[in-house]
């Protein structure tokens, strides 16, 4: 498809000069200067966290912390796609948190490192979708892991922040883990535990029509 | 005689109202999909010339695939290392990641190959939700009857009433994974209706359901003893003397090697083919979506079904240009949004199924009651001011992801609609498969959007989410079970010669090679970090 004529505007990206019309996107800006792009490549709408890039705008000092596919070109723009990070250290089983009692001390088991947040704000600094990431490790760390969870409704899991913190605290596997602590030991549905019940019975078996 | 009008113009004659006049449908379902669904385009689709489908019309990009020359051939395997699991997995989205939860902890050994990272997947991008009959005026017998119904009868309805009476465990076992469902103030999981059904069934997580459900699954698998490896796509099946599948032949992006994995079963869950951007149809898919488990499959022998029925979801976005082909949920319809032509008219019940909503927006742009942008862009509105009028808050509170693309768009939708068009969204057909996933190919299991049968000739909101966990499970399961065997004695790509010669015997070029891997404009084939896995006039260039 032909696009309407655009004012071009020159960015670097990963060292390569291009010049793209500003409705691009990073990502789209690559292909369309010819370069391929395979990897840091996902689903192009901002929630698989993928396209990390680092980017410094024109007449700023400032680097920020980006996804390339939402991230639309403008005049004299510096960009970098960074690799994605070496999975966190950190692992727990859900099944073997005994009871929903100990789910604090299984959480400062796996997260040791928690409490040590020197809230440097590196983490919502770099986050892409303005989460409130330091006051959701916070809160996880005093045992409030549902407000914690609700903190992190958006997180597309970059690790952007688990880039940026020096504790490597990993706060965005402190939000997940939040977040489905809540989910597994209180989500009890009675619609869907009714129902349940009603089919363990041998009810609501369904007849196959047959022509 | 045209009623088409420019955007600029458009947005400047309409008026936000509460209520309009419902449409007046002249055409039946079936006449109105015969005339304008893109499945019925003229030159759609061609009959198959070789393989297991041999002689059955499939859609011609897609053929073409099916019917390519292989990437590798046995001196690329030379040398190459080998991998020993109980079962592959391909492919790392929802179907993939449940399949391999499932099949880890019934004991089995399990490898997990991704082309990307874990979780890149259409899965991630699901909005709507994941249908369950758990309402009390609601069945699974109804959940079954709205299936088939809305796939035209040509779902298979074994697969249909297993699907539907797993649901409320799907529910439950997503909810032990520790993924969350919006609740009411009592804790019961709220509902929103699907479009062509009868009762309110589809459960849902704002409008991140998809994303909800991978990073839960995505964490779930990291923190299990499956191994996963990661930008590594299949590239061929391997088949053991007897013509079992015994594992894949992987391309390594990183250090561009190919490399054996021996499995006592394979489960294919590769996804869709959005990105082969059928009939030039933008599409809402992932970067990753190409098609590729179609094509292994093929190859091996598996058989097919309607590969001539695709989904175009009624609700892309249409502008701006650079986020073509975006979704909007059908979510938002199902909240009660109308769709409007450029006279301010609805035209189609709203709740429809997908396949008559997209033939009915289809065929307003057609008779030149569409909005243009420019040359090459068209649409209709989706009249979020009115639902905002309706039900003020609702959109704030219930569509976050909506919102974000409303700001993208620099459009607010509370005062003005958004432009629509229908996108390539989904596979209806796909690889045959019993109510365990298993394809016509021993060893070789098949699920999610990669197979077919289940959806018929069209597909209803929630049930692709609710297909690839509930088929992921049963694969998954089945494959543990029956994979304690002795290893295969030899293992090869043989299969590759019957399909070379049958390719010459048929005069079918051999230019075109499979499975596609990437869409075409990441350029995949002209990147020199991938040299090492390409042949250069048949010469193999070797880098490092």
């Amino acid at each position: 498809m032909e696009t309407q004529i655009e004012q071009l505007v020159t960015v670097t990206i990963n060292g390569k000069e291009i010049k793209a019309p500003p409705s691009l996107s990073t990502i789209q800006a690559l292909w369309y200067a010819g370069y391929p792009r395979v990897q840091s490549v996902g689903c192009l709408e901002g929630v698989c966290g993928s396209c990390r890039i680092m980017v410094r705008r024109a007449e700023s000092t400032e680097v920020t912390m980006a996804l390339g596919c939402q991230t639309l070109l403008e005049e004299g723009m510096e960009v970098n796609f960074l690799v994605f990070p070496t999975p966190t250290h950190h692992t727990y089983n859900l099944a073997e948190i005994p009871n929903s009692w100990e789910v604090q001390t299984e959480f400062h088991r796996v997260f040791p490192e928690a409490v040590n947040c020197r809230v440097c704000n590196g983490c919502n600094k770099s986050c892409p979708k303005e989460i409130q990431v330091k006051e959701g490790v916070a809160l996880a760390s005093k045992g409030r892991f549902q407000e914690a969870g609700e903190l992190f409704v958006e997180c597309v899991m970059c690790n952007f922040c688990m880039t940026a913190c020096p504790e490597y605290i990993a706060p965005n596997h402190v939000g997940l883990f939040s977040r489905r602590v809540t989910a597994y030991f209180h989500t009890r549905p009675s619609n869907l535990i009714n129902r349940l019940e009603v089919m363990r019975k041998g009810e609501l078996k369904v007849e196959i029509d047959q022509d | 005689m045209s009623n088409a009008i420019s955007y600029d113009e458009a947005l400047k004659n309409y008026q936000p109202m509460a209520q309009r006049e419902p449409a007046v449908e002249e055409l039946s379902t079936e006449e109105l999909l015969k005339q304008y669904h893109p499945d019925h385009y003229d030159d759609a689709a061609v009959t198959l010339q070789v393989g297991p489908n041999r002689g059955d019309s499939c859609h011609k990009q897609l053929a073409d695939m099916l019917q390519a020359d292989a990437r590798i051939d046995e001196a690329d395997l030379a040398g190459a290392k080998t991998r020993k699991t109980d079962i592959l997995v391909i492919g790392g989205g929802g179907a993939g990641c449940a399949a391999a939860l499932v099949a880890a902890k019934a004991g089995a050994r399990v490898t997990l190959a991704t082309k990307l990272r874990l979780g890149d997947s259409n899965t991630v991008m699901a909005e709507g939700g994941i249908q369950a009959s758990i309402e009390k005026d609601d069945t699974p017998q109804v959940h079954y009857e709205d299936t088939i119904k809305a796939g035209h009868f040509q779902g298979n309805k074994n697969l249909v009433a297993n699907m539907v009476s797993d649901a409320p465990e799907v529910i439950r076992w997503l909810i032990q994974q520790g993924m969350q469902f919006d609740l009411d103030k009592f804790g019961d999981i709220m509902l929103r209706r699907a479009g062509g059904t009868s009762a309110d069934r589809v459960a849902y997580y704002r409008d991140y359901t998809g994303l909800e459900m991978m990073r839960v699954l995505r964490e779930s698998v990291m923190n299990s003893n499956i191994e996963v490896l990661d930008y590594s796509p299949a590239v061929e099946l391997l088949a053991n003397q007897s013509g079992r599948c015994a594992g894949a032949v992987i391309s390594n992006l990183k250090d561009c090697t190919y490399e054996l994995i021996r499995a006592n079963a394979v489960i294919i869950a590769t996804g869709g083919i959005g990105r082969m951007h059928l009939n030039d149809f933008p599409t809402s898919n992932h970067f990753g979506a190409t098609g590729d488990g179609l094509v292994l499959a093929y190859r091996l022998g598996a058989k097919m079904l309607d590969l001539d029925s695709f989904q175009y979801h009624p609700t892309g976005l249409a502008h701006p240009h650079h986020l073509a082909g975006s979704l909007i949920t059908e979510g938002i319809r199902s909240a009660g949004t109308y769709l409007l032509n450029s006279e301010g008219k609805r035209f189609v019940d709203e709740l429809q199924t997908r396949d008559h909503v997209s033939s009915a927006i289809l065929k307003e742009c057609a008779e030149g009651r569409g909005i243009h942008v420019g040359d090459d862009s068209v649409g209709v509105w989706l009249d979020t001011p009115g639902l905002e009028l309706r039900n003020p808050g609702l959109i704030e509170q219930r569509f976050p992801k909506l919102l974000q693309l409303g700001k993208k768009c620099n459009i607010n939708l509370a005062t003005t609609p958004l432009l629509i068009y229908p996108t390539l969204h989904y596979q209806n057909g796909g690889v045959q498969i019993d109510e365990n996933g298993q394809s016509t190919v021993r060893g070789l299991y098949c699920v999610g959007e990669v197979s077919g049968g289940i959806h018929g000739r069209n597909r209803i909101m929630g049930n692709a989410l609710l297909d690839i966990i509930c088929f992921g499970r049963r694969a998954g399961a089945h494959a543990a079970e029956n994979s304690r065997r002795p290893g295969h004695k030899k293992i090869s790509i043989e299969h590759l010669s019957s399909l070379r010669r049958n390719l010459t015997m048929s005069k079918m070029p051999m230019e075109q090679k499979g499975p596609m891997l990437f869409p075409e404009c990441a350029k995949f084939e002209n990147d020199s970090d991938y040299d090492g896995l390409r042949k250069h006039r048949g010469k193999k260039i070797h880098t490092t």
